[in-house]
């Protein structure tokens, strides 16, 4: 009578089994490409490349948009006041508006208090104090209520014009608004530009990929015909496809390293300029990671792919 | 025991083989033979699921081989050592290497590996060799490492497909003696040849093909 053989041990010969089968997959299949430096570094190079061009843009962007985060903007209305509005007339306006239900705040800024404002800015004193008289009316500057809807903010706009002594709405989050929605656009194209990037790593990926399979049609044969079943056969296939993945993603994470050393002096320097206290964001953990992350998950399946339609096609003849 | 029950397999309106009844017997040896087209190649085939018939049965100890699929294939073909005119040797690697694929295959531990590859070269005469470039080796050594990838994971049988076919006389009788000696260890050997003038010196069953049907040597 046979021993009944014991279901752990089975399972831990089959777990050290897959384990040295791995293994030994993985080494050869990194010999191979060691054998071919160039090669392989060109494929890590395309893979790279391909996925840090978008890297890059994204970081751009997420940059500008952190700047845009930055700016103060609570919805504030600009209310120039007709030349024949004085003083008096200016502080009455601003007491009516303080008692409407849409607005929060209304600040007075009298006209000769905007000149020195606007000379101590701009530096213009000498041009300023060659002017007869000064150019500037007297300004409301209406918050309205936090909540307020676009809707709303609007029917405010549409009263405040409405006023005699008003001659000028402006709205000064308007530039904000419209670089937010031009960043959109920006980040719409960069996603669109990295899909095909992708697109065409994964192209460009399955030819190699493919051509590595033609070359070992042979030795899939020969394993084939002695018993090695077909994940065997793919298993080296797919560690290629995992070593271009990690070799393209640690190359592209250094790339988009590269990248942001050579922008960051210049970027800190504007930002200075503008009294900014933003700097330039690095990549950090999380975008190399994502980036090996893509890479080798792009690169596995692109292989496992080249295997499932070449491998299938010569499994039938 | 190896059993084809009227076995057919047609390619087209060709038939390679037609009704074909075979046995062989388990630990036996036997020589498969015919000329060019008779069959002899569509037999071994079939019979490491490399073809599939078009009609028939295929039985190994008993049970029905044509049925299976995926990774009963895989493991099918791993109860065979199989050897081919042309090696099909892997010249991108070692002799070790190549002996040690069915081992590699099997999941054998690296050590393990080493101890079986090195026996199986020292019974074909190659021990020196295992280091060697397969291409450096001459028509004979390449065959004798083939027959060392056959036998290395001890299968239950082992099959040649004109294994002398490029040898000289006294390289195949040479090639010839290793078979047998695998055969009085309990290996079933059927070793498809035409070299008639070889295996009619040697006392073992010969089994002649013609147009895809057996004339001569049938036992059962």
């Amino acid at each position: 009578m046979r021993a009944p053989s014991l279901p752990t041990t089975n399972l831990l010969r089959g777990w050290s089994m897959w384990q040295t089968q791995h293994q030994a997959a993985a080494v050869s299949s990194w010999k191979k490409l060691k054998a071919r430096p160039l090669a392989t570094f060109l494929t890590w190079l395309l893979v790279a490349l391909s996925l840090g061009l978008p890297a890059s843009l994204l970081l751009t962007l997420n940059n500008l948009s952190a700047v845009t985060a930055h700016f103060e903007r609570p919805p504030q209305f600009s209310l120039l006041l007709t030349e024949a509005t004085d003083l008096k007339g200016a502080t009455q306006l601003k007491q009516t508006l303080e008692g409407w239900p849409g607005v929060a705040s209304v600040e007075l800024i009298p006209r000769d208090e905007a000149l020195t404002q606007f000379s101590a800015l701009t530096g213009l004193d000498a041009l300023l104090d060659s002017l007869s008289r000064n150019p500037l009316p007297h300004t409301l500057l209406v918050a309205p209520r936090n909540a307020a809807s676009d809707a709303e903010s609007a029917l405010l706009v549409q009263r405040l014009e409405g006023i005699e002594d008003v001659a000028r709405v402006v709205l000064d989050t308007l530039w904000i608004t419209r670089l937010e929605e031009g960043l959109r656009v920006a980040s719409r194209w960069v996603l669109a530009l990295g899909a095909m990037m992708l697109l065409a790593t994964v192209l460009a990926l399955g030819n190699t990929l493919r051509l590595t399979v033609i070359a070992r049609e042979e030795e899939i044969l020969v394993v084939r015909l002695i018993g090695g079943s077909m994940a065997y056969a793919w298993r080296p296939f797919l560690y290629t496809g995992l070593w271009y993945g990690l070799g393209g993603g640690v190359l592209g994470a250094m790339i988009l390293w590269l990248f942001c050393g050579w922008l960051v002096g210049p970027v800190n320097a504007l930002f200075v300029l503008y009294e900014s206290q933003q700097r330039l964001q690095w990549p950090g953990m999380h975008y190399p990671l994502a980036l090996l992350g893509v890479a080798v998950f792009l690169s596995w399946s692109t292989s496992w792919l080249a295997c499932e339609r070449h491998l299938r096609h010569l499994e039938r003849h | 025991m190896i059993e084809f029950d009227r076995v057919s397999r047609r390619y087209g309106d060709q038939y390679a083989l037609r009704n074909l009844n075979l046995a062989i017997d388990q630990g036996e040896m036997a020589f498969l033979t015919g000329h060019s087209g008779a069959g002899k190649s569509t037999v071994l085939k079939l019979l490491l699921l490399l073809d599939r018939p078009s009609g028939g049965e295929i039985r190994v100890n008993g049970d029905r081989i044509t049925g299976l699929g995926g990774g009963a294939v895989a493991r099918y073909r791993r109860r065979f050592g199989a050897v081919f005119q042309d090696h099909r040797l892997l010249f991108d690697r070692s002799v070790h290497d190549n002996v040690a694929l069915p081992l590699e295959i099997a999941g054998f531990s690296p050590r393990d590996i080493t101890r079986r590859v090195r026996a199986a070269l020292d019974k074909v005469g190659l021990l020196g060799s295992e280091r060697a470039d397969p291409a450096s080796l001459s028509g004979g050594e390449q065959q004798r490492v083939g027959i060392a990838r056959a036998v290395v994971a001890r299968p239950e049988f082992l099959i040649a497909d004109e294994p002398t076919g490029n040898l000289d006389p006294q390289l195949s009788s040479e090639i010839m003696s290793l078979f047998e000696a695998f055969n009085q260890v309990g290996v079933t050997v059927l070793i498809a040849t035409h070299d008639m003038p070889l295996i009619c010196r040697l006392r073992h069953r010969i089994i002649t093909l013609s147009s895809g049907s057996v004339v001569a040597g049938d036992a059962t």
